[in-house]
């Protein structure tokens, strides 16, 4: 992941949930904000996590079905309010991205919570600071 | 025997000659669905009775108009896996009057709601961007909600290589 542009990662792993393939951790959030923000502009909030976003359609090597398991809920918080909610299902690709408008009227953290059908909740968060 | 083996070639060969007129004759109509333009009706342009019941589940019997929403999609996505949508809306928003929600629908996914974007006025003036996964050709469609009720749609038929969803 590097270091952190913006916010610090809290990022929770949910005990026995599966991994994706190749063993990376499932979970680790981003948000990324423009780094000069200027009083009532529109920013993009772009947020991406790491998740296998399992459709439960296909099999492994071995023939096992991959059981479903996918973020289905996403919502985005600025400073108390809540300004966008998210409802997806497993037609999200691996890694789900997704960029969305903001209007930055004040000096608050962008915070953002994504889980999963399994219970897993994981959560990124970025300030907006203005210069 | 040796002019019955002659006339027998002949006659195969002539049955062959006639068979592969037949052939070339037949093909050209069986192959002709493939030659319509994508923008002519095909039998993948109706409505799925899915997205009909997901639609009348959701939004009841209001209307839903063609307009003023942008889908932005690649019409050739090789990889269903990875499709990037774009969604945009190019009525100016007010505080009256703002995109309360995005929809999108992809008719021939398993779950034909793939995805719903439920915005507020803090989040007027720009788009929303997502990827998404397609599992074969098929009509992506997008609705904006406005905070009114009023609802716009926009549909474009995406041509898929690789199946993204099993």
């Amino acid at each position: 992941m590097g270091e952190p542009r913006s916010g610090v990662a809290v990022t929770f792993t949910i005990p026995g949930a599966p991994l994706s393939e190749g063993g990376e951790r499932v979970g680790e959030g981003k948000v990324l904000i423009p780094g000069q923000i200027a009083r009532d502009s529109i920013i993009d909030v772009r947020a991406l996590l790491s998740h296998p976003m399992d459709t439960g359609f296909f099999r492994d090597a071995d023939g096992k079905p991959i059981p479903a398991f996918f973020v289905n809920a996403v919502t985005v918080s600025y400073g108390v309010e809540e300004v966008a909610r998210f409802e997806w299902t497993s037609g999200i690709s691996r890694d789900p991205y997704v960029s969305f408008p903001l209007v930055a009227t004040r000096e608050a953290p962008i915070r953002v919570v994504w889980k999963d059908n399994a219970g897993g909740v994981y959560e990124q968060t970025a300030t907006v600071k203005f210069a | 025997m040796h002019d019955d083996s002659g006339l027998s070639r002949r006659m195969f060969l002539r049955a062959g000659v006639l068979g592969a007129v037949a052939l070339a004759g037949g093909r050209p109509l069986a192959a002709a669905p493939t030659l319509v333009p994508p923008d002519l009706a095909g039998p993948d342009d109706e409505m799925t009775d899915a997205v009909r019941t997901m639609l009348a589940r959701r939004f009841g019997s209001r209307p839903i108009r063609p307009g003023h929403v942008q889908l932005d999609i690649p019409v050739d996505a090789p990889d269903g896996r990875l499709v990037p949508v774009i969604l945009d809306i190019d009525l100016p928003p007010t505080p009256e009057s703002y995109v309360s929600a995005y929809h999108l629908i992809v008719d021939h996914n398993p779950d034909v709601y793939v995805a719903g974007f439920h915005l507020t006025p803090a989040c007027s003036g720009g788009f929303v961007e997502t990827r998404i996964k397609m599992r074969r050709t098929s009509y992506v469609r997008a609705i904006a909600e406005m905070n009114t009720g009023e609802l716009w749609s926009a549909a474009v038929k995406v041509f898929v290589g690789l199946n993204g969803c099993g």
